[in-house]
């Protein structure tokens, strides 16, 4: 059995080798975060943490003040009681899974990531075989299951094109960081110009600093917003003035959430596109069979017991890893 | 003649995914008249208009496929080959939606994609399969129609294969009004003419035929044949601008009617057009002793004994027996009391003003003896509230006001009926479920399941029960804060639901509380609405279910006025 312990509604302790993984604060002597989304993140901004460079960038952009220690995707860190190996997790630029090695064995910890891997990170690559897996399972039922990426960018142009062929601006409402990227990097071949909303928009100059495709962007401005440009920004801007007072718009909804047809009543939206950046069921199978842990730990998840359900006839062992107060970025 | 393809079940449900994807009524509207204008023969506008607002039959046909949702539901997991219990329930809490559920493991699960090939079925094949599935008794052979109709179709004709199948809506946002306007807009008809001719043919796909082939001055009324049925709206403070327009009825608590009768021959038709002739055997005798000369009658079905109109309850011991015992009939005796007359004469009275179908009904009743409904002159608000609280002694629900001028239109007419209902009590609750809300609400949580409290009786293990789902009565700074507090005790979440830890109290306000075996309580409680949401109270402060078996026990037995004096109708 793997030795762990929770931290309250954020993060996962290792104590024996004295690790903690996206835990809120100074709870362990080595603080790992895989990603640099909101929930994933310290709430004591000023500790010491690990973290790849890309995070570490993402992470001072949205407010982290404490001390960085840099790692490099592949080249392990060696602690007193173990060895720490990140993996890129190829959910968000920078988003890493933890593989930690030691007398206890080999545990792979995903964070949030997705294979195959979203075109703005740096891929997604893991260690042959684990003997604990601590997975996330956010869409976790076999209604789940994503087209190629490839796929949805081609008819989110459309949408986007057409849109604007007739007169409207077209709108993406996505998260402002990873999937507003991605959505921008799928929308980058129609040249035209994206504008993007708030805190996005100094997001967006990392991932094109990084060298990543994100096509033309600029921030939000409401007297150009309607020159043929294309709009992202967070579906809870949906109610304010900026969406309100657009009134040739078509406004489209990113997310794995997507899959569900109830989204468009609840959001009044004319398309919806289920692209996701997590893992989904099928994949998630797959993963699980191909690294052959000793358990699986279940974690981010609204309901463990179907991919439990599953994973036992697959013979392997599987249990909830509970934790409360999840948020779906 | 209708294009080569045109005439297919996937270039329908094709349309139908495009509409429900389509935001405004004008854009349905017209995306729909486009598709039934490619169509080129009476039978192909038959189907597409019914499958898309009927159902796999017409509504007054009396045919049904008669499969229950959770009889496809079981069919569906076996042919996906996936655990009902564990898998398909868990998929099925997460969408919201059988048939959607349905779709995504067909498309998702290898083995579902392997037993099908798409063969392009018609809208004719499609019409013979939904015959078959009707014509079948038994279930596991009507499973086995099923799991052949599923093994030609691609994931989203079976997704609308179901909705069609379950009558009605295709609850895709597109209802029969807008129905009615794409028919006219494809064929160049009348509006006026069209939705008529629905409402005498009782069928949107007959219309559409009549549309089509310009025969809509045809439609004429028939006897035995229903009439779609005049809806009240409730009453909203200040909708009503002069009072004395209307006259006052009572609202009575029974069951909607509507009688054909001629002679021997009499048929009873329930709201949704069913016939329900042979369930009420009373009342059929008692039309049938008057040998009436044609006519239909709108009213309502009560049980009446003791020279008093008993509790709905009561009468619903008698909805959905189809042959009741004499012993049935002797304990819940059931009268028809009528308010309107739509026939009479050889000539139909929709057009006439209520003021004069109201005289005729009047003469009709009282020559042949049949009970009718007394009609007050309102004269003041104040009066409204005397003849109110009478209502109530009664027994009945509230009070009905009606347009002295307006005619019968089916449907919800604006303020041409409206209803003043009374709420039929408050209980609190503990909130167990957040579901995210629609429309102008999307994005917060406005939807809410609300439990009452087991944790000390026998037949449950859980603490907490539900007992019924609201989504208003509360402010928007209430639902802000709610969905501030509730962040807090969440403990699991389905799609667009959170399941809550108890924490929350809500007064819940309802009409009535009627006797559902089919839920885990026994009870649902009708139009369930927030009273208040009470910060001061916790978890243990809730009811509990005992409390609302007593509380419909009560009802049951309170006492109600019999129709000695102040009579809510006429001519026991
Ligand atoms: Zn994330």
């Amino acid at each position: 059995m793997l030795n762990y312990t929770l931290e309250r509604n954020h993060g996962i302790i290792l104590p024996n080798q004295n690790i903690g993984l996206d835990v809120s604060g100074d709870v362990a002597r080595h603080v790992f975060v895989s990603h640099a989304h909101a929930d994933h993140l310290p709430r004591d901004r000023y500790i010491h943490v690990y973290a790849t460079q890309a995070t570490a960038r993402l992470m001072r952009a949205r407010g982290f003040k404490g001390d960085v220690t840099e790692l490099d995707f592949e080249s392990p860190l060696e602690l007193e009681n173990a060895r720490v190996t990140l993996y890129p997790a190829g959910h968000i630029l920078g988003s890493a899974m933890v593989g930690i090695e030691s007398d206890e064995g080999h545990t792979l910890y995903t964070g949030d990531y997705k294979t195959p891997p979203s075109p703005v990170t740096e891929g997604f690559s893991r260690p042959e075989s684990v003997d604990y897996f601590i997975t996330e399972a956010t869409f976790p039922l076999p209604i789940y299951k994503w087209q190629p990426h490839e796929e949805l960018f081609a008819e989110m142009r459309e949408f986007a094109f057409k849109a604007l062929k007739e007169g409207f601006t077209p709108v993406f409402l996505c998260y402002n960081l990873g999937k507003a990227q991605e959505v921008m990097h799928g929308l980058a071949p129609l040249g035209f110009t994206q504008q993007i909303h708030g805190a996005g928009y100094e997001l967006c100059k990392i991932y094109d600093e990084l060298g990543y495709d994100i096509g033309k962007f600029e921030p939000y401005s409401r007297d150009t917003v309607s020159d043929n440009r294309i709009l992202i920004t967070p579906s809870s801007s949906l109610d304010q003035p900026m969406l309100r007072n657009l009134k040739r718009k078509r406004v489209a909804y990113v997310s794995g959430w997507a899959t569900h047809e109830s989204r468009r009543t609840q959001l009044t939206i004319d398309k919806l596109f289920p692209l996701s950046d997590h893992i989904d069921f099928f994949e998630l199978l797959d993963l699980c069979e191909a690294l052959n842990p000793k358990m699986v730990y279940i974690t981010h998840t609204p309901n463990p017991r179907v991919v439990s359900h599953y994973l036992s006839e697959k013979g392997i062992a599987s249990r909830p890893l509970n934790m409360e107060g999840f948020d779906d970025d | 003649m209708t294009k080569p393809g045109q005439d297919s079940f996937l270039l329908f449900c094709k349309i139908v995914q495009v509409i429900s994807e389509s935001r405004g009524t004008v854009r349905k509207t017209d995306i729909f008249a486009d598709y039934l204008s490619g169509l080129g023969n009476t039978s192909d506008i038959d189907r597409a208009v019914r499958f898309a607002g009927e159902g796999a039959f017409s509504s007054v046909s009396g045919k049904r496929a008669s499969i229950g949702s959770r009889t496809v539901a079981l069919c569906a997991a076996e042919f996906c080959n996936i655990d009902y219990d564990i898998v398909f329930k868990a998929c099925r809490t997460a969408t919201g939606s059988a048939s959607e559920t349905i779709e995504k493991l067909m498309d998702n699960i290898p083995e579902a994609r392997e037993k099908r090939t798409p063969s392009a079925l018609s809208l004719a094949q499609v019409e013979e399969l939904f015959i078959q599935l009707e014509k079948e008794r038994k279930r596991d052979a009507k499973q086995a129609l099923l799991v052949r109709a599923w093994e030609q179709m691609t994931s989203t004709e079976i997704k609308y294969f179901i909705r069609v199948m379950g009558q009605g809506s295709l609850r895709i946002g597109f209802e029969a009004k807008s129905i009615i306007n794409a028919v006219s807009k494809a064929f160049s008809s009348d509006t006026e003419a069209v939705r008529y001719a629905h409402m005498i043919t009782g069928s949107l796909g007959e219309a559409a035929v009549l549309s089509f082939e310009n025969r809509l001055h045809t439609a004429t009324f028939k006897l035995f044949q229903p009439v779609a049925f005049m809806l009240a709206s409730p009453i909203e403070s200040r909708s009503v601008d002069h009072i004395t327009d209307y006259i006052a009825e009572e609202k009575f608590d029974g069951m909607r009617c509507q009688i054909h009768a001629q002679g021997d021959t009499v048929m009873l038709y329930s709201r949704d057009l069913n016939e329900i002739t042979n369930s009420f055997p009373e009342v059929v005798a008692f039309f049938k002793q008057k040998s009436l000369p044609g006519v239909v009658l709108d009213g309502e079905l009560c049980v009446f004994t003791d020279n008093t109109i008993q509790p709905f309850q009561l009468l619903q011991k008698r909805m959905g027996v189809k042959k009741p015992s004499p012993k049935m009939t002797g304990e819940y005796p059931v009268v028809f009391i009528a308010y309107d007359i739509l026939y009479n004469d050889d000539e139909p009275l929709f057009e006439k003003s209520l003021i004069n179908r109201r005289e005729i009904l009047k003469s009709f009743c009282d020559t042949f003896g049949i009970m009718r409904s007394r009609q007050f002159e309102v004269k003041s608000r104040e009066q409204v509230e005397d003849m109110f609280d009478r209502a109530l002694a009664h027994g009945n629900e509230g009070l009905m006001l009606k347009h002295k001028q307006s005619t019968y239109e089916y449907g919800q007419r604006r303020k041409s009926w409206l209803k003043v209902k009374k709420p039929g009590g408050s209980i609190d609750t503990v909130i167990m479920y957040a579901h995210a809300g629609s429309g102008k609400r999307g994005g917060t949580y406005s939807d809410f399941t609300l439990g009452v409290s087991v944790s000390e009786d026998d037949r449950y293990e859980e603490e907490f029960i539900p007992i019924g789902k609201a989504y208003g009565g509360y402010t928007d700074v209430e639902l802000k804060r709610l969905n501030k507090e509730m962040k807090k005790l969440i403990v699991d979440r389905f799609g667009p639901t959170y399941s809550l830890k108890p924490g929350i109290v809500v007064e819940l306000e309802f009409d009535d509380i009627q006797v559902n075996k089919r839920t885990k309580a026994g009870y649902t409680l009708r139009f369930p609405r927030f009273k208040a949401i009470r910060w001061d109270l916790a978890p243990s402060d809730a009811d509990t279910l005992m409390d609302v078996e007593q509380l419909y026990n009560k009802k049951l037995h309170d006492d109600r006025k019999p129709q000695s004096e102040h009579q809510s109708f006429i001519g026991i």
